[in-house]
């Protein structure tokens, strides 16, 4: 008897100082400003206090009279009724998904309906993550992408960013629990020496990028906090480093805070390679054209006549030009090989990351006749090879080789009579490209605007454009 | 009741409720579609007074190039003012039917803000993107065509920012940047190869 009661005694003891399960919260993201708030359930549904959710954005005050509960946000009412699911937002009818709660003075709606809610009231679109419970409000958003760089591998974000970073074998996890990181892949696969993918997932109102690292890695942030650059942690980087290097690679940027290593041991998820040599991080990389599709997904871009949509024409472009620089023996590859979305900087990202020698971007249009090259409208600026350039100008070190690659392939598209001309223009995402980068638009060879998909025509131009390549590789590879 | 007017009372009865059904079926259709068109309200008070002579630089598509041309309009003496009249003036023949550069229904400049006297910020209304035609060269046109008639204008602006509805935007129709400033002499410098 008195063992029985020892035990219950125990496994209440247990029971009662376990951990709690991990609360649950939404995060909202909005241009000004982000913040978390305590998600509640009643009734198996998901609740939030509305009033703590407007308050960041203004004058919010909240009275209750009776089972009545009225907010006034600024110069809009808001009112609900306990257990009801219709509620007035400036005089007009709202419904809710489930009934409206009252605790006290605070006053819970259903998660679901925040967005709508939110919507009406701050006059703003929402975009709303229902798994992960992250809300983006007017577009707010940071997008991400990698680059090799000299001696390990920087990871580009669109605005700074503030994540927790913490370490495990063969693992580098950054939790960004206030900045509104958002990605199109899920999982970005690298031939870094250094780590082999970047995976982002989202949950419970926070986004993670786990790197998974052929070495033990370290972080550093650099770029006020835009940029995180990943090297081997100390005691890797010795045994990476052969014994006497002949060149010392330039130091990387100084780092705003760094993040000690956690004592990990070698990592056990992953295969460990053998370990990098500065040669192999600093070492030029293979010739690889990146052919970029232009649109793609939900961005349709141009209706070319009255179906006809650019995306289409640019991937059977992108995939015409593909084999053309095979048969060229020049490596190729796509940023998207189907119909899916691709944000814009982050085919930028995917190019830096891949160390591409040249990244073309693909257009088509119903405007004028032939094909337009265009490079970045950016001035040249020099810099040492390896060293860090700055995402909003990556491609002004390389703007002159551009230049020069766009007068060639103009040449090749001479020699096979078509119709072209070449411009600097404002085009997305050549500024961020390090690499030679042209933006490809290709029109209708005659008045009908279907001609651009005749396999003939692009044929054409994808051989100029592939002998445009080969006759200009020696330009291009001396600037890498 | 005769059996016949009771019919004919039924049947009444189920047309009024059929005409009030398809009443409210069209009503919510003409609001939905009233919601979906752009706003084309005018977004400033006319200006009056003497007109003065501006040069505007409007884009035709088909050459791919900036002509100028003499306007006379009336203008304010604020010069942040007088920038974003000089730009309704440019965005008002691009709306027009026909235009060398055609824009959507609704596309305007609702304003002009000068910074540090150098660098002018433009806002543009939801319908100008989200209506304009989209293509590298075309997108680019519109861009070159406000920079270059904003900048002839008004002196000292050496830098543009273009904003729709008063927030940052990645491109102005899928291909030409919007997040960047504008630096002026680029632009003059990408005019000059259109040219």
């Amino acid at each position: 008897m008195v063992r029985a009661l020892v035990v219950a005694s125990l496994v209440f003891l247990l029971i009662a100082t376990a951990p709690s399960a991990e609360e649950k919260q939404l995060s909202v993201y909005g241009p000004q400003v982000s913040y978390s708030l305590p998600v509640s359930e009643h009734n198996s549904q998901d609740y939030v206090a509305l009033l703590e959710a407007l308050e960041p954005f203004g004058n919010v005050s909240a009275s209750t009279l009776g089972r009545k509960w009225k907010l006034r946000f600024n110069n809009l009412e808001i009112e609900f009724r306990q257990n009801a699911t219709v509620g007035k937002v400036a005089k007009k009818k709202f419904s809710l998904p489930a009934p409206f709660v009252l605790e006290g003075n605070r006053g819970l709606v259903p998660l679901r309906a925040l967005p709508g809610l939110l919507t009406l009231v701050l006059d703003t679109r929402t975009e709303y993550h229902e798994a992960a419970r992250r809300l983006f409000l007017g577009g707010a958003a940071i997008h991400f992408g990698a680059a090799a760089r000299e001696g390990g591998l920087s990871v580009n974000f669109s605005a700074p960013v503030n994540p927790l970073i913490s370490t495990e074998p063969g693992k580098l996890k950054m939790t960004f629990t206030r900045d509104p990181v958002v990605s199109g892949a899920g999982i970005l696969k690298l031939e870094s020496p250094l780590v082999s993918s970047i995976a982002f997932s989202e949950n419970n109102g926070q986004a993670e990028l786990v790197v998974q690292g052929r070495v033990p890695l370290l972080a550093q942030f650099a770029a006020n906090r835009r940029t995180i650059i990943l090297v081997a942690a100390p005691g890797e980087a010795q045994s990476a480093a052969p014994p006497a290097p002949a060149t010392t690679p330039p130091p990387v940027a100084t780092p705003a805070a760094v993040v000690p290593p956690a004592p990990v041991a070698a990592p056990a998820a992953v295969a460990v390679p053998p370990p990098p040599t500065l040669q192999s991080l600093t070492a030029k990389p293979p010739f690889v054209v990146m052919l970029d599709a232009g649109h793609g997904g939900d961005d349709r871009g141009a209706l070319l006549g009255d179906k006809l949509e650019e995306k289409a024409v640019t991937l059977a472009f992108a995939r015409r030009l593909r084999s053309e620089l095979q048969s060229h023996g020049i490596s190729a590859v796509m940023v998207r090989d189907a119909d899916v979305s691709v944000p814009v900087e982050q085919r930028a990202a995917m190019a830096d990351a891949a160390r591409v020698a040249v990244y073309l971007s693909l257009h088509a249009t119903s405007q004028g006749h032939g094909v337009r090259v265009y490079t970045a409208m950016l001035n040249s600026a020099s810099s040492p090879p390896g060293a860090f350039l700055p995402w909003d100008t990556a491609q002004s070190r390389y703007v002159l080789g551009s230049r020069a690659l766009a007068d060639i392939v103009k040449a090749e598209l001479g020699k096979h009579e078509i119709p072209s001309s070449e411009f600097s223009a404002p085009v997305e995402p050549l500024n961020h490209v390090a690499a030679a980068a042209l933006a490809v638009e290709v029109a209708p060879s005659g008045s009908d605007v279907t001609s651009v998909t005749l396999a003939a025509y692009q044929q054409r131009i994808a051989a100029a454009l592939a002998e445009g390549i080969v006759v200009g590789r020696s330009r291009v590879e001396a600037d890498r | 009741m005769t059996r016949a007017l009771t019919i004919a009372t039924a049947l009444l009865l189920a047309a009024v409720v059929a005409m009030g059904a398809y009443l409210y079926y069209l009503r919510r259709n003409e609001q939905a579609r009233a919601r979906d068109l752009p706003d084309t309200r005018p977004i400033s008070a006319p200006v009056v007074g003497p007109a003065s002579p501006v040069t505007l630089y409007l884009a035709y598509d088909d050459p791919g190039v900036l002509r100028p041309q003499q306007v006379s309009i009336p203008l304010p003496a604020d010069p942040a003012q007088r920038g974003r009249e000089i730009l309704h003036a440019l965005v008002g023949e691009y709306v027009k039917r026909p235009s060398s550069h055609e824009l959507g229904a609704g596309a305007d400049v609702k304003d002009v803000f000068l910074v540090n006297g150098n660098t002018a910020v433009v806002d543009t209304t939801p319908a100008f993107a989200e209506e304009h035609p989209s293509g590298i060269l075309v997108e680019t046109l519109t861009v070159a065509s406000l920079v270059k008639t904003l900048t002839a204008n008004l002196s000292g602006v050496t830098r543009v920012k273009i904003l729709v509805d008063g927030e940052e935007r990645e491109t102005l129709a899928g291909h030409a940047d919007l997040e960047d400033f504008y630096d002026v002499t680029a632009v003059e410098q990408m005019l000059q190869q259109l040219q």
